[in-house]
């Protein structure tokens, strides 16, 4: 097996990128958090891969699953807070809820 | 190129288009299959790392749970997102923020700034060639269980405790405002 590790990561550089771009260039609130979870799994994606190439296995993946909650609770959290703001205002443009916005 | 290197190739690709459709495909339920297919990549990836665990993991909680919760939060865009307004192709879509600068031109600096320099530092560092042998067959859930509870124990008590706070508050959040008040009495108003 000789996969390098740079090219590991600079394929989840370039999946990071794309989660970025995105993110702040999307104006649906689904598609933004879609985005972020392409940014979450890009770092899964470098934490799996040092843990297999510089310390010990376990760490890393550790590390992972610890994402990987954080990311559900995240997904949970969010759709509840664009189902509560589709509810009120019958719409998730972000462009359109500017009331905390000067 | 081992047969290995090849399917890191091929599933790396395949992540890859499929992080790009997520970002550029026209329709929203397109962009949350492409998502799917993104997470399934991102396993397989996992798995040829070695983490089986974790590509199990990943095809559970991302491919099963979240890509489906997401297509059910589809139901909520507009009518017009699930249509499409921007054209279908990367430059088309580019060139279509760029009305507004916040959109267009600093979003594309950001993004490509990031990865452009993210490369180039990748490029600059030293990493070890190879990965250290002796590690080829790792009984990871076993190795994961033990680490979990004895030197990670207080992380993994405080994430489930995370876990519990968002799902309670999601579901408070979504709750209808209308329930009927407790021991029975009239609902007010």
């Amino acid at each position: 097996m000789t996969i390098s590790l740079p090219v590991i990561l600079a394929v989840s550089a370039v999946m990071f990128g794309f989660g970025v771009y995105g993110a702040l260039t999307l104006r649906n609130a689904i598609r933004i958090l879609m985005c972020v979870e392409l940014i979450l799994n890009s770092v899964n994606i470098n934490l799996v891969a040092f843990s297999r190439y510089l310390a010990d296995p376990a760490q890393g993946q550790i590390f992972t699953i610890f994402v990987m909650t954080v990311a559900a609770a995240e997904a949970a959290v969010g759709l509840a807070i664009i189902l509560m703001i589709a509810r009120q205002r019958s719409h998730i443009d972000i462009e359109r809820i500017n009331l905390l916005k000067w | 190129m081992t047969i290995v290197d090849w399917f890191f190739v091929i599933f790396a690709a395949v992540t890859l288009v499929g992080a790009y459709r997520v970002v550029i495909s026209e329709k929203i339920m397109h962009a949350a299959l492409w998502l799917g297919l993104t997470f399934a990549g991102v396993a397989a990836i996992f798995f040829l790392l070695g983490a089986d665990f974790l590509a199990a993991a990943q095809l559970l909680i991302y491919v099963g749970a979240i890509t489906t919760i997401i297509i059910f939060g589809i139901m909520l865009s507009s009518l017009e997102d699930l249509r499409g307004k921007f054209g279908n192709t990367l430059w088309q879509r580019i060139s279509a923020q760029f009305s507004s600068p916040r959109r267009g031109a600093f979003a594309l600096i950001a993004a490509g700034g990031l990865v452009v320099s993210l490369i180039a530092l990748i490029l600059r560092g030293s990493w070890p060639s190879a990965r250290p042998e002796g590690l080829a067959v790792v009984d990871t859930p076993s190795l994961i269980g033990d680490a979990m509870f004895n030197r990670f124990v207080i992380p993994f008590e405080i994430a489930s405790v995370v876990l519990l706070v968002a799902l309670i508050g999601a579901i408070a959040l979504a709750a209808k405002d209308e329930a009927p008040a407790a021991n029975g009495e009239e609902q007010p108003k």
